[in-house]
């Protein structure tokens, strides 16, 4: 029953493919879901582009003259995750639901209320709740609560989702600074 | 631990989570991480992970932040015609 090709199988990211292992050693560091290779130069040279087409669009929307900083970081914010989430081609769930609700995120971020629960003592600590104490289990909460769209996933697939956004924040992350040095080089050029 | 990895039978939605499944997503977890990446994987513990993912995870945010509001100060004060021009350059890099 193995023989089959695995990416027919389980295109979806609920299943974890560990049937074939010799179909599945990519290159990149992403394991059985066939994700964006967030480390290429390639992948941050689309993420650039894209942004800064983006990025252009917003300030053509806005006049230059923005008062209030603070929105005009924010805008940019949300436009930078939209074009991440974009471009992780929505095989991810945290691109799907920062594609889905852009206004949501910066609402629940805004109203980040640390509920600290007294931890709900388990008493017994039986092989089965043994892989899920309740320390980190809380940390698993938290964590579910970092990475968009994963409040409500299981363990494992909570593990990789958040893989795969901290790959792609720091993609991000590289990506903007390039932008941002590009963009402080030639403003100085510009004057001169 | 026994290997009660489901294959794909009947059914093709894997309903146990197995220890190694847990294990070896943790510890592809702190590959990523740089304050964990040096430390063997059986010294640090999955929760010690987990936090160390969440403070990664709110320092990238912050990062992120930071970055678009620099960028947005750019952006408005620079020429639309010179943010062009680096923009343009930058997709020529």
């Amino acid at each position: 029953m193995s023989s089959l090709q695995p990416n027919v199988d389980s295109t979806n990211s609920e299943t974890m493919q560990r049937s074939n292992p010799k179909k599945r050693r990519k290159i990149g560091h992403s394991n059985s879901l066939s994700l964006v290779p967030w480390r290429s130069e390639t992948q941050q040279r689309i993420y650039s582009s894209k942004l800064a087409e983006a990025l252009r669009y917003v300030i053509h929307r806005n006049p230059p003259s923005l008062p209030a900083k603070s929105s005009a970081g924010r805008e940019v914010r949300e436009t930078a995750d939209r074009v991440l989430a974009a471009t992780a081609k929505g095989r991810t769930r945290w691109s799907r639901a920062i594609l889905a609700s852009p206004l949501n995120r910066w609402k629940l971020r805004r109203m980040h209320k640390k509920v600290h629960k007294a931890s709900t003592g388990l008493p017994k600590k039986s092989p089965e709740t043994r892989r899920r104490l309740p320390v980190v289990q809380k940390k698993a909460r938290v964590l579910g609560r970092l990475v968009p769209g994963c409040r409500k996933l299981t363990f494992p697939n909570l593990l990789e989702e958040a893989t795969d956004y901290i790959s792609a924040l720091e993609m991000q992350v590289r990506a903007m600074t390039a932008l941002t040095e590009l963009l402080t080089g030639g403003g100085s050029l510009a004057s001169a | 631990m026994s290997s009660r990895r489901s294959r794909s039978r009947q059914s093709g939605v894997s309903t146990e989570i197995t220890d190694a499944q847990i294990t070896d997503l943790v510890s592809k977890l702190q590959q990523l991480i740089p304050e964990l990446r040096a430390r063997r994987s059986d010294k640090v513990s999955a929760a010690k992970v987990l936090q160390e993912t969440c403070n990664y995870i709110k320092n990238l945010h912050r990062e992120v932040d930071d970055l678009s509001d620099r960028l947005s100060e750019l952006l408005a004060n620079t020429d639309s015609n010179s943010a062009q021009a680096a923009i343009i350059r930058s997709l020529l890099m």
